[in-house]
């Protein structure tokens, strides 16, 4: 296992996308062998309309004359050429289809990672300096209720609350029009974005306070505190890094579970998102759409798996120095 | 059950067809053999009474004139028709009309004269227009591009445009383009919706007669021309036109609006239209914009939050807090209907008693309670209720369990089992087939539900029991389309192929050709008897429309079509902020 280690950070990194590289074509075998399971697409796309001429042409369309392993490698070339093919539904190309949208849910997920990830680790930290004290006996509690609450529920409380029953202030729906930008109405994106970080915050936070107080009660902390540091310095130089690290790994999952799980707030406030997208193309058939939005969301889990890796093995002396 | 967002199936061409084609509600009437611009007086029965009875017999001779006499009041501009919602005032110019549509996706298209999805519907009619109309009380009108269809003997029709029409790009609208509309329309590569429809037309031996007039010549008698020109698949497009691909300046009609801006699967924007040609200040709003929702509840949130000004189908369970909230609703009692069909030649239903002891097991109110929340009115098992050869004399059919076991035992079929095949189509599909199932425990029946997403594309029509949707239609109109050996949809596998009924085709070729009214809605009488008495349709009840608006939408009446806000009103025309 010699090959695993050496090079410091970049050569973890490159072994780490070599293994995504890895993990993303077993991904594509699965989903093709997935979308496979449909039955015939062709059959399906034409209903009532399946003549013998024109299954027999949307067959050649769709490469379905081709055995499978044909299929697949067809559709790898064109995946490797940046191509993920032409919606059947539409008929756009799949990249014009998909990339407003993908942007859009990009954008939903950054802005509600910015805000829950620091207000994680500031109610986690505070609470596990100031451990069952009022504040933290609330904050777990309220944090617990949040935690069960699924996030249409969150959703609706929030539309209920100040949009549509008791407070006409922020709008119901997101619809972003087409050809402009999520970040172009602000005021559009507060519900989503609330509903997103009260669903994640509690998560984050719990870990944060259970990784801090570990840390707290750890010899080195203790040592520190010894040596007649600052709390502040002990606090910031010596805890913090330390406790962080679990932190990471839960916020990658977390965003990485909302970038395919946000249909449902894409639902509730009709936001024209990735979720949406794969759930039209699902009812429709439209294998291409649904291929390309499930390597995408492969890679993103990928994507930010590693980045949690990388970001753990920095803050972490111990791992750092092991590579 | 609160599934309204449903009402538009998500997939498979075949629903699409179903949903276009159930929509063209085609009601069939009298023998029309002119269509003019006279009109009778109104009529003042109410929504169940079938009107055209005052008919003005034509000046007889060869052509058998019997000139079409429009009821329901006047032609709906701007108003709309009766009972309009919010007829106070007078139309005011300006704002942005936004209406939340559910049911589309990635697949919305923009065709003059063709649908895949509901939000379709409306663009459709945004920009483009038909020869004839219907109007709210469902009777047609020479309010249209046409000033009048006239048959000039059984196998010929001829159709005069109006003067001084433009398209919304100044084009003049001419003989060519009605021409080029309908062979547009009746060539099957187009797979436009209303192909079925032109069968009986000569489409290839169309002829201008000069830049206003076209002959349109038969294949065979058919008096359902006029209506089938009325439908709103059968809109009028340029010489030369296709559907969107890319190009807005392409979708160019008559209509209000003129599109903008499209987006597959989220919106459109029309603007207004301002050389329309009816010149009563019409259309009203400067733009409209049609907004796709996945979800009812995003919808209604959105109406409430006032970020949009309308929408489709409010779910029935949520009419009260909808209308609490100060949002309007409008309820259109329409001639659509969610049938359990039994296959005729298929086992276990292949024994008439079976199918009589069936159609008594079902409880039509409990249904429609359960079901449609009480929004509908009570069938029994036959269809096109405005038609005006609608049989009312046959007794209404009640749940009989007692004489539906017997009927069973006399059929050796007691502690029957059967599969009762659905799919999450139009809204209440599932639910019918579970509460059938419930009732048909009663009678020692035991149906199994099989909701299968693939139905519309598999085994559609193969069934031996199965449930199905439908809009409204005139009589002779269904039955070409549900109800013959050769119909596209005969979910019933009717007529019989033997016995009573088996000369059922027979009668309807009779129908189509009998031009006096009376004997007509005799022969489709003993049409209705067989299918009353042998038929494999259970019919619990004709479904109503619920749609939401917010206060300040005027012009909003209740409509028999078969589209929401009473045809979205009417090409959003009829409508405007107060």
């Amino acid at each position: 296992m010699k090959w695993l280690r050496g090079g410091g950070i970049w050569g973890f990194i490159v072994r780490r996308l070599l293994l995504g590289i890895l993990v993303l074509f077993l991904v594509s075998v699965i989903v093709f062998a997935g979308t496979q399971a449909l039955g015939d697409p062709a059959r399906a796309i034409l209903g009532r309309d399946a003549t013998p001429d024109r299954l027999a042409a949307l067959q050649a369309q769709l490469h379905l004359d081709q055995n499978v392993v044909g299929q697949y490698v067809q559709w790898l070339s064109g995946l490797l050429h940046g191509s993920f093919g032409t919606s059947l539904a539409s008929q756009q190309p799949v990249s014009q289809l998909l990339g407003p949208r993908l942007v859009s849910s990009i954008v939903l997920v950054v802005i509600s990672a910015v805000i829950s990830i620091p207000l994680s680790i500031v109610i986690g930290s505070y609470a596990a300096l100031h451990r069952e004290k009022k504040f933290d006996t609330i904050v777990s509690n309220v944090m617990l209720g949040l935690a069960s609450m699924p996030e249409f529920v969150t959703a609706l409380l929030l539309v209920i609350l100040f949009s549509t029953n008791i407070f006409h202030a922020l709008p119901s729906i997101s619809p972003v029009p087409p050809g402009h930008r999520a970040w172009e109405y602000p005021d559009e994106l507060i519900l989503p974005v609330a509903t997103l970080v009260i669903a994640v915050t509690p998560y984050v936070s719990r870990i944060m306070r259970a990784s801090m107080i570990e840390v707290l009660e750890s010899d080195y902390v203790e040592m520190a505190r010894l040596k007649g540091l600052s709390e502040r310095t002990v606090l910031y130089r010596h805890a913090l890094p330390n406790a962080i690290g679990p932190v990471f790994q839960v916020t990658a999952i977390s965003l990485a579970y909302l970038a395919g799980g946000i249909v449902i707030i894409e639902y509730v406030f009709n936001y024209p998102g990735i979720g949406s997208a794969l759930v039209d193309a699902v009812t429709n058939h439209d294998i291409p759409v649904v291929q390309a939005l499930a390597v995408l969301i492969a890679g993103l889990y990928v994507v930010l798996n590693l980045l949690a890796d990388v970001a753990t093995i920095l803050v972490t002396p111990r791992l750092r120095t092991r590579l | 059950m609160n599934t309204r967002n449903a009402a538009i199936p998500r997939s498979l061409s075949a629903i699409r067809d179903r949903l276009a084609e159930g929509a063209q509600m085609t009601e069939r009437g009298d023998k029309i053999w002119r269509v003019g611009e006279s009109r009778g007086e109104g009529n003042p029965d109410g929504p169940w009474s079938l009107s055209r009875r005052q008919l003005f017999m034509g000046a007889g001779g060869v052509v058998l004139a019997s000139t079409l006499a429009g009821c329901g009041g006047s032609a709906p501009a701007p108003s709309g028709g009766t009972n309009t919602t919010g007829a106070a005032g007078t139309p005011k110019r300006g704002g942005n009309f936004r209406l939340g549509v559910t049911g589309g996706g990635s697949k919305d298209m923009m065709d003059g004269q063709n649908i895949v999805t509901k939000p379709d519907q409306a663009r459709l009619l945004t920009a483009f227009e038909t020869l004839l109309t219907f109007d709210d009380n469902y009777q047609l009108q020479t309010d249209g591009l046409a000033e009048s269809v006239e048959a000039d003997n059984p196998k010929q029709y001829t159709i005069r445009i109006r003067d001084g029409i433009e398209f919304q790009n100044g084009k003049p609208f001419t003989a060519d383009d009605v021409i080029y509309s309908l062979q547009r329309i009746g060539t099957e590569k187009n797979g436009l919706t209303g192909f079925a429809a032109t069968a009986t037309m000569d489409i290839k031996n169309l002829k201008k007669v000069d830049d206003r007039t076209v002959r349109l010549p038969l294949l065979s008698p058919d008096s359902t021309i006029p209506q089938t020109l009325a439908s709103y698949t059968f809109g009028m497009v340029p010489v030369g036109y296709d559907k969107f691909s890319g190009d807005v300046s392409t979708q160019i009609g008559t209509g209000c609006y003129k599109l903008k801006s499209f987006t597959p699967g989220q919106e459109s924007v029309h603007e207004r239209n301002p050389n329309y040609w009816r010149g009563d200040g019409s259309p009203w709003f400067d733009t409209v914009t049609i907004t796709d929702f996945n979800d009812s509840t995003a919808q209604l949130n959105a109406l409430k939050g006032g970020q949009i000004d309308a929408m489709t189908d409010v779910p029935a369970g949520q009419v009260d807090s909808t209308k609490a909230s100060g949002v309007g609703v409008l309820i259109s009692q329409t001639g659509g209907w969610i049938p359990l069909c039994m296959a005729i030649d298929m086992p276990p239903f292949d024994d008439p008693k079976v199918r009589q002891a069936f159609r008594l097991i079902i409880d039509r109110q409990a249904c429609l309670e359960q079901i449609g929340n009480g929004y509908g009115q009570i069938a029994n098992d036959l269809y096109a209720p405005f038609d005006e050869g609608y049989d009312k004399s046959l007794p209404q059919r009640e749940q009989d369990i007692e004489q539906a076991k017997s009927l069973l035992k006399q059929a050796g079929k007691e502690g029957l089992s059967v599969d009762l095949h659905t799919t999450n189509g139009a809204a209440g599909m599932v639910e019918l087939a579970s509460v059938f199932a419930s009732q048909a425990r009663q009678a020692g029946v035991n149906v199994t539900v099989k909701n299968d997403p693939n139905y519309y594309g598999d085994s559609y029509l193969k069934l031996a029991f199965s449930v199905d949707f439908w809009g409204t239609r005139g009589y002779l109109n269904q039955v070409q389309q549900g109800s013959l050996p050769n119909s596209p949809y005969n979910e019933t596998h009717w007529p019989p192929k033997s016995g009573p009924g088996s000369n059922f085709e027979d009668l309807y070729h009779q129908a189509l050709a009998e031009t006096d009214t009376n004997k007509r809605i005799d022969i489709q009488h003993q049409m209705q008897k067989y299918e009353y008495d042998l038929g494999g349709y259970i019919i619990p009840y004709f479904n109503a429309l619920i749609d939401g608006y917010a206060s300040n939408v005027q012009g909003l009446s209740p409509s028999k079509g078969t589209l929401n806000l009473a045809g979205f009103g009417h090409g959003f025309r009829t409508i405007w902020f107060a």
